[in-house]
């Protein structure tokens, strides 16, 4: 392992790429503290503290989360790689809707490039909006509903144009640091970031737990490195399906007569229905803050109140999140991998499963295999974004209790991705990496 | 002297945005996001790119030093 380091550092190629990623990565945290100008800094770390100690934060869990804690201190990247997701979710769903973006994905690079090229364009909308949104919040003082203070130094106008203008240039510039990664250092620049912000919060966390309780301490870490263990051994599982090519001939060229197989991840889904489901969990939440009368609220509102807001380690709302998880993986697998046209190209190639006829019969064998992996799939990543939640009433931990499911997941996945990759690089010049 | 900072931070945000913008985006779809398949891109940056290369990061730092300006103004 350590001399597969060493060597991958001691390739000039591989070390560039290695280095010029740390260095974006530096600049994403320096932009992360960084404090948007007209943001009460003094003030705004009482409220943080303040807020920290109750569990206010829950409300923003996931945003929260991805920004690293960079949205709660208002900083230029408060925003963070959320719009860029939310921005890349929406396109994938309109992709099953609109005919044209379908059009679009069928075309192969080109049109994938003008789907990238609109989600860019997305992302600077909802950037627009998210920020006005967060800076409005701010400003009456419901970002921190406990605290006094006043969170930004002007109430005008003004100032506040300016603030939302530079988080919204905030958001593109880490969208460019982004496409930086992916094209000149390792590993895909968006999930790199992503990694980094879940990352950042890890020893903060931890040192919050250890000051409280230190047993619970030890047996978080001993649940931590069991729950790592399983999702590193999930993630990794696939069921392999056998093609074979038939041999054909192309003028005097031989083409084909190898066989491969394709890979049915376990968790095909990866992140996303878990990233799903919060947000769609967090939005009755939103209305009940929004449109409800707090004095005499009706029955609907109440319930929401009680169930589904700050405290949310009942049984209600375990069933639902638990659910929606499960459902969206069904949904997400059916978007992702569409088994007739999987048939099809196969069919066009010249490949069948040993066994079974090709074109229908093999689109409804891929389907019937998909459907029946999905299914532990989906219970495991609801078994596992239930664990944060769980530990939240056991032990006393906050939201992005740093075992939680979403980020365990992240960590996992883009750690092993990115690792692979380097590999990859790595094996281009010596055989031997770090996974054997 | 705070509204005059203001501007430029303002004007340094929106040429930003734009320059960003007329990047190619060489990130993946969202199935790429979180362990997706490799994504592996060749083809050297064209001289428009490299140029554009150039303007992004001469604006970045103008953004940057314009942040760090008026929040230094700004500190009550």
């Amino acid at each position: 392992m350590l001399t597969a380091i060493t060597r991958a550092f001691r390739t000039p190629d591989l070390r560039n790429k290695m280095l010029f990623t740390l260095g974006i990565i530096a600049l994403f945290r320096l932009g992360s503290f960084l404090p948007t100008p007209g943001v009460h800094v003094s003030n705004i770390q009482k409220c943080l503290a303040q807020g920290l100690s109750s569990d206010a934060a829950g409300v923003y869990g996931l945003i929260n989360l991805f920004s690293g804690g960079a949205l709660l201190q208002l900083s230029v990247f408060a925003l963070g790689i959320m719009p860029y997701i939310t921005a890349s979710i929406i396109l994938q769903l309109l992709t099953v809707v609109i005919p044209r973006l379908e059009a679009l994905k069928k075309e192969g690079q080109a049109g994938t490039a003008k789907i990238t090229q609109y989600t860019r364009y997305l992302t600077i909308g909802l950037a627009v909006l998210q920020s006005t949104a967060f800076i409005a919040l701010a400003r009456s003082g419901q970002m921190f509903p406990q605290c006094q203070e006043e969170v930004l130094l002007s109430q005008d106008i003004f100032p506040l144009i300016v603030m939302v203008l530079t988080m919204t240039a905030g958001t593109s510039v880490i969208m460019w640091l982004g496409e930086l990664i992916t094209d000149r250092g390792i590993g895909n620049g968006m999930s790199i970031l992503i990694f980094t912000q879940v990352v950042a919060v890890f020893p903060q966390e931890l040192a919050r737990i250890f000051r409280s309780n230190t047993f619970g301490f030890a047996v978080v870490m001993v649940v931590g490195v069991a729950i790592i263990a399983a999702v590193v051994f999930v993630e990794q599982a696939q069921r392999r399906i056998p093609v074979q090519y038939a041999k054909r001939m192309v003028g005097r060229r031989m083409y084909g007569g190898t066989s491969t197989y394709i890979p049915l991840k376990v968790n095909q889904a990866g992140i996303i229905p878990v990233i799903f489901a919060s947000s769609l969990l967090y939005l009755p939440q939103l209305a009940a803050t929004l449109f409800g009368n707090t004095t005499n609220p009706n029955e609907v509102i109440r319930f929401i109140q009680t169930y589904f807001a700050n405290n949310i380690g009942n049984a209600y709302y375990m069933t639902t999140y638990f659910l929606l998880i499960v459902f969206f993986t069904y949904f997400y697998v059916s978007i992702t991998f569409n088994p007739v046209e999987v048939a099809d190209n196969m069919k066009k190639y010249g490949g069948f499963i040993p066994g079974i006829r090709p074109g229908r019969p093999t689109a409804e064998y891929l389907s019937y295999v998909l459907t029946r992996l999905t299914a532990p799939g989906s219970l495991y990543l609801g078994l596992l974004s239930l664990v944060p939640i769980v530990a939240l009433t056991l032990v006393d931990a906050s939201q992005n209790f740093p075992f939680g499911g979403t980020s365990i997941l992240i960590i996992v996945g883009v750690g092993l991705d990115t690792v692979k990759q380097i590999e990859a690089q790595l094996q281009q010049r010596n055989y031997e990496g770090f996974l054997r | 002297m705070i509204i005059g900072i203001s501007i430029a931070l303002m004007l340094a945000s929106a040429i930003m945005i734009l320059l960003v913008l007329l990047h190619k985006g060489k990130g993946g779809g969202l199935s790429d996001l979180f362990g997706g398949g490799f994504s592996s891109s060749f083809g050297s940056s064209s001289v428009v790119e490299r140029n554009l290369d150039r303007l992004t990061i001469i604006t970045g730092v103008v953004w940057f030093v314009c942040i760090i300006a008026l929040g230094l103004v700004l500190k009550p």
